[in-house]
């Protein structure tokens, strides 16, 4: 009963790398190496963004779609748009089709916000008549009435977004594509998208959703489709799929040592796939090592990755910590804990482990994304690290010109 | 396929319709805003050049023409603006919008239809000055002014079909931006716009009556200035030349349009 609105169907991708001729001095030599036969192999410039991706999203679905930086997710999302064109396979989409991608990107700063929701509107395929009966309520949603007839190069970036997001949220479509929007604005206006797009899902709307932010994923979407490098990984239900891009790459088999471990809040244990701890909450680590070969010396690294961006956090080793350099024989188990306080911004974080063999200066082996957990925190703070910034106004001075006269004019 | 295709290239512009106007406005405004003299430079650049050829023209290096050479000065540069700055926008039309083009789908002959769009509302507003000139110097129009809309229409069209093709070629190879540049300077001469063609013989008059500006130059004066239809060889082969090229260059942009957001 249930129309489909999407349909990828073994899509391929390729890219040309480098060598692209913007200028016909770029051109002529080209030309000419071609001409006289002396041209590399074509298969050297070419990259798969994407390999093989088989989807389909039916009426009032939302899928959404994760992977790391350069998995291929943009991509998609401009395939989908038609603004690029499958090397191999098909891509349709049935019905008009509505995209919240850079959403601001046809505003024109010398332009008035009034005009700009015109012009942005109509770059969205909206007609005037649609755009004027549904004025007041972008508006209104963006929260910018005071400033309509003001010049958009005045407004703040948030303001901006506001504005984006609002035009795109007053679109009558039967498909929704959407790239990370979730990341503008305040968390009041975030949650207010969110709603929105919840709205769009059930009111038959078929939806795209591509985003790091993966708890807003889960909400929204009844399935995700994991990529790796243009490859697809895993599509299906998103708490498993979400534990899969969580959990990373696994240790791989040719380490010299097993390494497990746990993450553990003071008292109560959470085997929750996604870990929820509020800024600056202390959180234990458990880790317990299986050496396979004798080991002279050797440390315990722990490394924390912000999984959105990527970014290495925090890293840290055990003999930072007074922890003795390890000595141990084949198939020795070794247990350590260690405890850190979460001082970070909302977001999803990754553990690492790593033992180094600081004798012979080597990884004895890596577990990247070992364990995982979510930071929580209902005031917006921006950035990685929690500073806890407090403040107080001071002492003021009332009307200056009045205090100084001979200042100024 | 072909049948296909032109469907398609009709239908998107009819459901972009809004976005061709909206664009159109934009450019504008904004030029009405960023401009204290708005729309009056659309009038003063025609007049200024035609003051400039007068002196050329009538003190220098006297020309014959059929009607004083102001008038005939001005509907030639007039009509000569219009194709340059349609085309010199819409050369960058494409490249300009780069924000556009790489994160948004519409049909993309949006940018230069709307950079012609601006530059023929230009071309309105400065025609009225004509009308004023056709007042002052007394010259009266005849029935012959019933060709006009045509004249105008492939007028449009072969200037449309130019910016297509330009802002392509732009797109893919930026060197075309300043080629083209040289070459608007040396086709304006090309053009009979500042002088009459009859005198003109061997290879340079051949070349210059083959031109398809100077059969509509030459189709605006003989309906405006001189009372005549327009002279049919010449008007002729711009028609024919536009009602082929249009067509052509408008189905060579779709085609390619696909391409454009990976080489911009």
């Amino acid at each position: 009963m249930s129309t489909r609105r999407v349909l990828f169907n073994g899509v391929w991708k390729a890219f040309r790398r480098g060598q692209r001729h913007d200028s016909l001095r770029d051109l002529l030599p080209s030309l000419v190496r071609r001409a006289f036969g002396r041209s590399r192999q074509v298969d050297d410039n070419v990259f798969w963004a994407l390999k093989g991706i088989d989807f389909e999203v039916h009426a009032g679905e939302a899928l959404g779609i994760v992977g790391r930086n350069g998995a291929g997710k943009s991509t998609i999302l401009k395939l989908l748009t038609r603004i690029l064109k499958p090397t191999r396979g098909s891509c349709t989409v049935i019905g008009r089709s509505g995209a919240l991608i850079e959403i601001a990107a046809g505003f024109h700063p010398d332009l008035t916000g009034r005009e700009n929701v015109y012009l942005q509107g109509a770059i969205m395929g909206m007609r005037r008549t649609e755009i004027t009966a549904r004025f007041d309520d972008i508006i209104e949603f963006a929260g910018i009435e005071r400033f309509v007839d003001t010049q958009v190069k005045r407004y703040s970036s948030g303001m901006n977004a506001r504005l984006g997001f609002s035009i795109a949220a007053h679109l009558n479509p039967d498909v929704l594509l959407i790239d990370e929007v979730l990341s503008v604005g305040d968390l009041a206006f975030q949650e207010k998208c969110q709603a929105r797009m919840k709205r769009f899902r059930d009111d038959g709307v078929a939806i795209v959703f591509v985003s790091h932010h993966l708890p807003a994923v889960a909400q929204l979407c009844n399935k995700v489709l994991l990529l790796d490098q243009g490859e697809p990984v895993r599509l299906g239900a998103p708490a498993e799929v979400i534990a899969e891009y969580c959990s990373g790459s696994r240790a791989s088999d040719e380490q010299d040592v097993a390494i497990t471990a746990r993450l553990r809040r003071n008292d109560t244990e959470r085997p929750d796939y996604l870990f929820d701890v509020v800024p600056g909450e202390q959180l234990n680590l458990d880790v317990k090592i299986e050496f396979r070969s004798d080991v002279l010396q050797a440390t315990v690294g722990v490394v924390v990755w912000d999984l959105a961006i990527e970014r290495y956090v925090y890293g840290a080793s055990s003999d930072f910590v007074g922890v003795p350099p390890i000595r141990a024989r084949r198939g020795d188990l070794r247990t350590f804990s260690f405890t850190f306080d979460a001082n970070l911004t909302r977001g999803l974080y990754a553990i690492e482990v790593n033992v180094v063999d600081t004798d012979r200066h080597r990884f004895l082996g890596i577990a990247r994304g070992i364990t995982h957990f979510q930071v929580v925190e209902h005031i917006s703070y921006d950035g990685v690290a929690n500073l806890y910034l407090v403040g107080r106004e001071g002492a003021s001075v009332h009307d200056l010109r009045q205090a100084q006269p001979a200042v100024g004019r | 396929m072909l049948r296909d295709d032109l469907r398609e290239m009709v239908h998107e512009q009819l459901d972009f319709r809004e976005l061709l106007y909206q664009l159109t406005a934009r450019d504008l405004l904004l030029r009405y805003k960023q401009t204290a003299m708005g729309f009056a430079w659309a009038v003063l650049m025609p007049l200024m050049n035609t003051a400039i050829f007068s002196v050329v023209f009538m003190r220098v290096a006297p020309v014959q023409t059929r009607v004083p050479y102001p008038l005939f000065a001005f509907c030639g540069l007039l009509v000569w603006n219009f194709t340059a700055s349609a085309l010199r926008f819409s050369v960058t039309s494409l490249t300009t919008n780069t924000n556009l083009v790489t994160k948004v789908y519409f049909p993309r002959e949006i940018f230069p239809f709307s950079a012609v769009a601006v530059s023929f509302v230009d071309y309105a507003v400065a025609a009225t000055a004509l009308v004023a000139m056709m007042i002052y110097y007394g010259v009266a129009p005849t029935a012959a002014i019933l060709l006009l809309p045509t004249i105008v229409a492939i007028h449009a069209m072969f200037t449309a079909a130019l910016a297509l093709l330009l802002a392509m070629a732009n797109l893919f190879y930026r060197d075309v931006k300043y080629l083209f540049d040289v070459f608007l300077t040396v086709w304006m001469f090309a053009s009979a716009v500042v002088y009459p063609v009859d005198g003109i013989g061997g290879w340079a008059g051949a070349l210059i009556r083959a031109n398809p500006m100077t059969g509509i130059v030459e189709a605006y004066r003989s309906v405006l200035l001189y009372g005549t239809t327009p002279e049919p060889i010449a008007f002729g082969w711009t028609t024919a030349l536009t009602l082929i090229l249009l067509p052509a260059a408008w189905l060579l942009f779709h085609r390619c349009e696909f391409r454009f957001a990976e080489n911009i």
